[in-house]
């Protein structure tokens, strides 16, 4: 799915959360000088095609008493780096769920998990249980101190001209996120 | 000591108790949270429907809904975007082992960039972790390089961590 102009306006507009009216999407509507319906349907779209991974809420987990924070990097054999990304994935409790590189000599994990928890006991319960499911002992469990920055970065993409007019950069050929 | 940092994002001291800065949410707002995490509906008045799964009025999950929002605790309501599929198709997680005393220096410059959107201490040598996104490798290796150059901290002391497979992302939290 290619955006266009319209699609460009709801997501950037949208991106900085809807208003908390009673029409939301008809004052984006009003905003953007399109229908109400254009809006919704548009935003559907976007859903469908994945562009919109989710709609709804975010908030902040520690907000909510989920104070406890923590990466975790795996050290994994390579032939299994699949089949237990997908599975410490299948756990409620792992948000986020990433392979990435290795920095040969100095840093060999290559599977990362985020967790949320209330306590820091809760999180280094769930990472025992987790690698005793997985038969992967070899990690390093990184806990918050402070937050420095949680933001997005996708609204500079919406706004930058010459970036996303950029056929080569937009199919995204050069790796994944 | 609180204090908020530069990037307008509360500072937590590590060592101050964060209970006390924790909202205690009732059972509406659990599944007012839980109900806005999962498909919202995309029509004239969501407010009014998604109060018909509750007992409340439109008026009540709206002004509940602003409550959490200057409480800090909702961060908006909207999309999250899969950055990959707008052009942002590289991505990296950097971890730095940042001197203590330079801590408030290297992560200032480092917030300065649009494209880190995550950065955290943790405990650990390398101490700073942070996330870039990019539109291309090259991109992704220029900001890293600027970084590298404007703070200071050594090659020695730096991982480049690149995504290779995303397995999951960013599900909803479990509030219960």
């Amino acid at each position: 799915m290619t955006l266009d102009e319209i699609d460009r306006k709801i997501l950037f507009e949208i991106e900085k959360g809807i208003p908390l009216t009673p029409e939301p999407f008809q004052a984006i509507a009003d905003f953007i000088g399109i229908t109400q319906q254009e809006v919704t349907s548009r935003i559907a779209k976007l859903q469908e095609s994945g562009i919109i991974r989710r709609f709804g809420v975010s908030i902040k987990p520690r907000m909510v008493g989920l104070s406890a924070n923590a990466l975790i990097a795996w050290k994994v054999p390579e032939n299994r780096l699949n089949e237990v990304g997908n599975l410490l994935s299948t756990f409620k409790e792992v948000t986020h769920c990433y392979a990435r590189k290795t920095v040969p000599e100095k840093w060999a994990y290559n599977l990362y998990t985020v967790l949320h928890a209330r306590e820091r006991e809760t999180i280094e319960k769930l990472v025992k249980n987790f690698s005793d499911a997985i038969a992967v002992n070899d990690y390093v469990i990184l806990f918050s101190t402070r937050e420095f920055k949680k933001t997005s970065t996708t609204t500079t993409m919406l706004t930058n001209q010459t970036s996303r007019e950029s056929p080569e950069n937009y199919q995204g050929s050069q790796g994944k996120l | 000591m609180d204090s908020q940092d530069f990037t307008g994002n509360h500072k937590l001291n590590p060592n101050t108790p964060t209970l006390e800065k924790t909202i205690t949410l009732n059972e509406t707002d659990r599944k007012l949270i839980e109900i806005l995490q999962e498909d919202f509906p995309l029509v004239e008045k969501p407010w009014k429907e998604i109060s018909g799964k509750l007992r409340l009025s439109e008026n009540e999950v709206i002004s509940r809904l602003k409550q959490l929002h200057e409480a800090g605790i909702i961060q908006k309501i909207g999309p999250v975007i899969d950055g990959r599929k707008i052009g942002l198709a590289a991505a990296t997680l950097v971890a730095m082992k940042v001197p203590k005393n330079k801590v408030d220096f290297v992560v200032r410059i480092i917030n300065e960039y649009n494209s880190v959107s995550h950065n955290y201490e943790r405990e650990h040598e390398y101490n700073i972790w942070f996330t870039i996104t990019a539109s291309n490798t090259e991109q992704l290796t220029n900001i890293l390089e600027e970084i590298k150059q404007k703070t200071g901290i050594e090659q020695d002391d730096i991982l480049n961590l690149p995504t290779t497979n995303r397995f999951k992302i960013n599900v909803r939290l479990q509030l219960t």
